[in-house]
């Protein structure tokens, strides 16, 4: 620790820091445009300029290392002058058109100029004119010329969004930041550099000309599309989510936002939205009022379950759904005498279920306490139930030095779960991957194997076995017989080298069909290595749904079982089902079969065809609820804006769903008070629990050879209902139309090049797509995507396809 | 010798002469009534009346919808909403002002960065119901479209003071 003078201020800082973090300290602010915390320092705007007392020039605050008795002056007559003159030249080119400029009143530029800058201009030649470039459909780059070249952007995209898709071209006074020429700018964090932005050069496109930021109000939320639990600032006018910016939360998102979030508040505002409550009569839907179609519906379900037995009773939540929506659909099914609710759509594999938590003292239970047995039990006495989390904090991913991520589409699943891990690697931790497909995580990678669905959980096994023999540790009777692979070798090599460990199962390897496998297979090896074992979280409430018990119990059908086996009547919370769940075409004939189906759903969709009644409910932005993020936070928000037309937050029809059918305990009067019934008193880092009690198979660790495999991702911008209805996101490149992707010798094997039309089958069900080469795919696997309106002809995720040509 | 003072003030009427003469002033003196409205009393350039939305010599509005009248408004008479136009500039779809919120402070006029809304001289207008002195877009253009010869003279008055 060294000491610095700032304006007369001492302050203690280490050494190495910038003047700029030792003002920041001092509580002194230093004007700036390229300098930003999370960036690295390109000094490029000269906007810093301070006085050191002993140095006969100005010198740039972000850029100059702070020395021990140094003197700082930050307004100084010398350093006011230069501040003055760079405003002076920053401004020679930067056009006045702060009045048409969207980033006017927000803008960093304006406020510095009427801070730092002259009362009046001197220059009167010509302005420099940088033509508008075409970057996307989310990000404007529509007026360059006022663009004052800090290079935020492109040091964005280089160091946290992982590609270089922006640059500086031509030199001096012609330098021109832009994309590659003819590309657009493809990463899933482009959004960012609209906040980044200090001038109005990037924009947002959707938000373009639509509002003048001093007319929105700024209400808190939390983002329901991934597990991270982003903390989101939603702008509001008139009633109308106008858009969406981060809250800063260092231990969340810290700056960040994904476009998933930033852009999906278009779908709210969708045509697409359900208004008014609507029940089917005489194969014709009518508007109803709410009281006449919530009767409609308890009527209906009472009806099935006294007649057809409550077991025929069924209901299915996306986990994007609140805590508190969550608790009260399981706690209406079970209180109709029915055990059949679940909010796990997309997973395959339900073993797991009514296992009892292993005793693995080094599988991170959270609660440390009274030995490895007792470290299983609650203090009740009870067992603790199995509820995968992410088994560490969201920080420390990104002190880990060693990482396995097995399963998981990381970019596109988890955007900003990935920039943490890239700045992980970038500071030397290495990652490695087991998966079946080989998409650029944009970070380097120590150690990959890519191998068939099929062949996972034997990879899994190799590297066990490996780090057994890394370990010296004794080897389970499962693994005799495995063969240690090279790439197998290599990854426990570098997992066994390091002191921080984490083993994480994406979302791929929680909805395959060896799940349980994959998941005892992984915690093993992280208990090998004295690691942390999580699971990175689908969706908002992955953990929360959990918490709620919206999971079937010991008598109960899980989503998987409630579909193979249709039942009566459906309760649907926010679900889509042929999109959200593991097997459209199974989940579709199921509502199709139904008698009854009672949606309660934000948007007019497929379910017109199949369901009985619609109820219009509110989305995140217009509802009052909690959200357990995947590293057990719970985040509770408030509604943003007022539900649309007659829609209504749907704890509030859940609870007078209840009331209707005499079901006993639904009296609250807040979502806060279903929030306290379901978490109040309870210890929840104390129920977080990785750890399975249950012995791999043998017969999943050997690949049986099969067709040809389906390897499926969700999309990033089809994975739940409200980003499948943003209007930008749908015109990025992430959300093209789905094609069929297989490695270029198994394109040949069956006579189709790329860029042919294909028929692709699944059991008894076929839709016609495009295929495409892609040679880092494993042979023996087509990459078909699901949750895509053109792939939903299709069945289950996982599972054997043919492909002909069409 | 204040009493006596007193006494022949009252007693010589002294106040009731003072009081008249200065009638007798103002009946001989030129009267100031102006008959309006056949008479009207004389206006600066920079009479603040009745608003106007102008348009540019190639018959574009002036208007780029940047709000800062509306965020100036102290009376908030002014409701505006923008939206891109095919062109891809920003225009106002609605342009309202309540004039009987408007309390003609100019403000409007001196925030517009394109002097696109400004105060006219017209000050005799009327409305028979309330909604009449409700001025949309297109009365505002209207006036704007009437007026413009005075308004950009005002104007071209004004400049150097500007």
């Amino acid at each position: 620790m060294i000491n610095v003078e700032i304006d007369g201020k001492r302050v203690e800082i280490e050494a190495g820091r910038t003047v700029i973090e030792a003002a920041q300290l001092a509580g002194i602010y230093i004007p700036h445009f390229c300098y930003h915390k999370k960036l690295s320092i390109a000094a490029s705007c000269r906007m810093c300029l301070v006085q050191v007392e002993k140095v006969p020039k100005p010198v740039p605050a972000c850029a100059t290392p702070v020395s021990d008795g140094m003197k700082v002056f930050t307004s100084s007559e010398m350093a006011v002058k230069a501040q003055q003159g760079v405003m002076e030249f920053l401004l020679i080119n930067h056009p006045l058109d702060c009045p048409v400029c969207d980033q006017g009143g927000e803008c960093q530029l304006q406020d510095l100029a009427v801070g730092y800058g002259a009362t009046s201009s001197r220059y009167g030649e010509e302005k420099r004119v940088v033509l508008h470039k075409d970057i996307g459909p989310l990000v404007s780059a529509e007026e360059m010329s006022r663009c004052i070249n800090c290079t935020r952007c492109v040091r964005f995209c280089q160091e946290i969004a992982g590609q270089m898709e922006m640059g500086q071209a031509f030199r001096g006074e012609h330098a021109e930041i832009m994309s590659f020429v003819g590309k657009t700018v493809d990463t899933e964090l482009s959004g960012n550099m609209i906040d980044l932005c200090p001038v109005g050069a990037l924009t947002s496109k959707p938000f373009r000309y639509t509002a003048r930021n001093w007319e929105l109000s700024r209400r808190k939320s939390v983002s329901p599309h991934d597990g991270l639990g982003t903390n989101l600032a939603v702008q509001v006018k008139n009633n109308r989510v106008m858009r969406v910016v981060p809250i800063e939360n260092e231990e969340i998102n810290e700056c960040w936002l994904s476009d998933k979030d930033r852009f999906g508040y278009e779908g709210l505002n969708s045509g697409e939205r359900l208004t008014r409550p609507m029940v089917k009569q005489n194969g014709k839907w009518q508007e109803v009022e709410w009281q006449v179609a919530l009767e409609y519906a308890a009527n209906a379900l009472s009806q099935v379950a006294s007649c057809a037995g409550a077991t025929e009773v069924g209901a299915l939540a996306t986990p994007h759904s609140t805590l508190e929506e969550l608790y009260l659909l399981q706690k209406l099914v079970r209180g109709l005498g029915s055990d059949n609710v679940d909010f796990r759509l997309r997973q395959a594999d339900f073993s797991a279920d009514g296992k009892r938590a292993g005793n693995h003292p080094h599988v991170n239970l959270p609660a440390e306490g009274e030995g490895a047995n007792a470290s299983s039990r609650v203090a009740g006495g009870e067992p603790r139930k199995f509820l995968p989390w992410l088994g560490m904090k969201v920080a420390e991913i990104g002190t880990s030095d060693r990482l396995l991520i097995v399963g998981s589409f990381l970019r596109k699943d988890h955007p900003l779960l990935a920039q943490r891990i890239r700045q992980a690697v970038k500071k030397g931790a290495q990652a490695n991957l087991v998966h079946s497909a080989d998409d650029d995580p944009l970070m380097k990678v120590a150690n990959k194997a890519i191998v068939a669905p099929d062949a996972m959980a034997n990879t899994l096994a190799q590297i066990l076995k490996a780090m057994a023999t890394e370990k010296q540790a004794a080897t389970d009777a499962s693994l005799k017989g495995i063969e240690v692979g090279g790439a197998a070798a290599a990854i426990a090599r570098s997992l066994a080298g390091g002191e921080r460990v984490a083993v994480l199962l994406g979302n791929f390897a929680q909805q395959h069909p060896q799940a349980t496998q994959l998941q005892l297979l992984a915690q093993r090896i992280a208990e090998l290595c004295g690691g942390k074992f999580g699971f990175l979280g689908e969706a908002a409430n992955s953990v929360g749904g959990h918490l709620a018990n919206a999971l079937p119990g010991a008598e109960g059908m899980n989503a998987a079982s409630m579909l193979a086996a249709p039942r009566k009547a459906y309760l649907l919370l926010h679900a889509e089902p042929e999109l959200d769940c593991a097997n459209s075409q199974q989940a579709l004939s199921a509502m199709y079969a139904a008698d009854l189906v009672v949606a309660l759903s934000a948007y007019r969709h497929h379910a017109v065809d199949y369901a009985n009644v619609l109820l219009p409910v509110a989305p995140f932005t217009e509802t009052s609820g909690t959200f357990v993020s995947t590293e057990g936070r719970v985040q509770s928000f408030k509604g943003a804006v007022k539900p649309l037309g007659e829609a209504r937050p749907a704890w509030k029809v859940l609870r007078v769903l209840g009331n209707l059918l005499n079901v006993a305990g639904f009296d609250h009067d807040s979502s806060e008070a279903v929030r306290d019934e379901v978490l109040g008193g309870m210890d929840i880092p104390a129920k977080l629990n990785n750890a399975l009690q249950a012995t791999t198979q043998p017969s999943a660790l050997s690949p049986q050879p099969s067709g040809l495999q389906r390897v499926s991702d969700v999309p990033i911008y089809s994975a739940d209902a409200i980003v499948r209805r943003a209007a930008a996101l749908q015109k990025t490149r992430d959300a093209e139309e789905p094609r069929v992707a297989m490695r270029g010798d198994d394109l040949e094997k069956i006579g189709v090049s790329a860029g042919d039309r294909v028929k692709v089958t699944q059991g008894e069900n076929s839709v016609g797509l495009v295929a495409a080469a892609d040679d880092s795919l494993p042979p023996g696997v087509a990459r078909v995507p699901a949750g895509h309106a053109a792939t939903v002809g299709l069945g289950a995720m996982f599972g054997n396809v043919t492909v002909e040509r069409a | 010798m204040e009493m006596i003072k007193n006494f022949f003030k009252t007693f010589l009427l002294l106040e009731l002469v003072k009081g008249m003469a200065l009638t007798g002033r103002y009946f001989f003196a030129r009267k100031i009534t102006v008959q309006f409205p056949e008479e009207k009393t004389p206006q600066g350039f920079r009479f603040r009346g009745l608003h106007a939305q102008r348009r540019y010599a190639s018959g574009e509005e002036r208007c780029i919808g940047c709000k800062l009248c509306e965020a100036i408004c102290p009376a908030m008479a002014i409701n505006i909403e923008i939206a891109e136009r095919a062109d891809g500039t920003r225009r106002t779809t609605r342009y309202d002002i309540d004039l009987t919120k408007c309390i003609f402070c100019g403000f409007c006029e001196e925030s517009c960065p394109v002097d696109a809304i400004v105060e006219t001289r017209v000050l005799e207008y009327h409305g028979e119901k309330r909604g009449d002195l409700y001025y949309t877009k297109t009365m505002l253009l209207a006036n704007g479209d009437k007026l413009e010869e005075q308004i950009a003279g005002d104007r071209a008055v004004d400049a150097k003071y500007r």
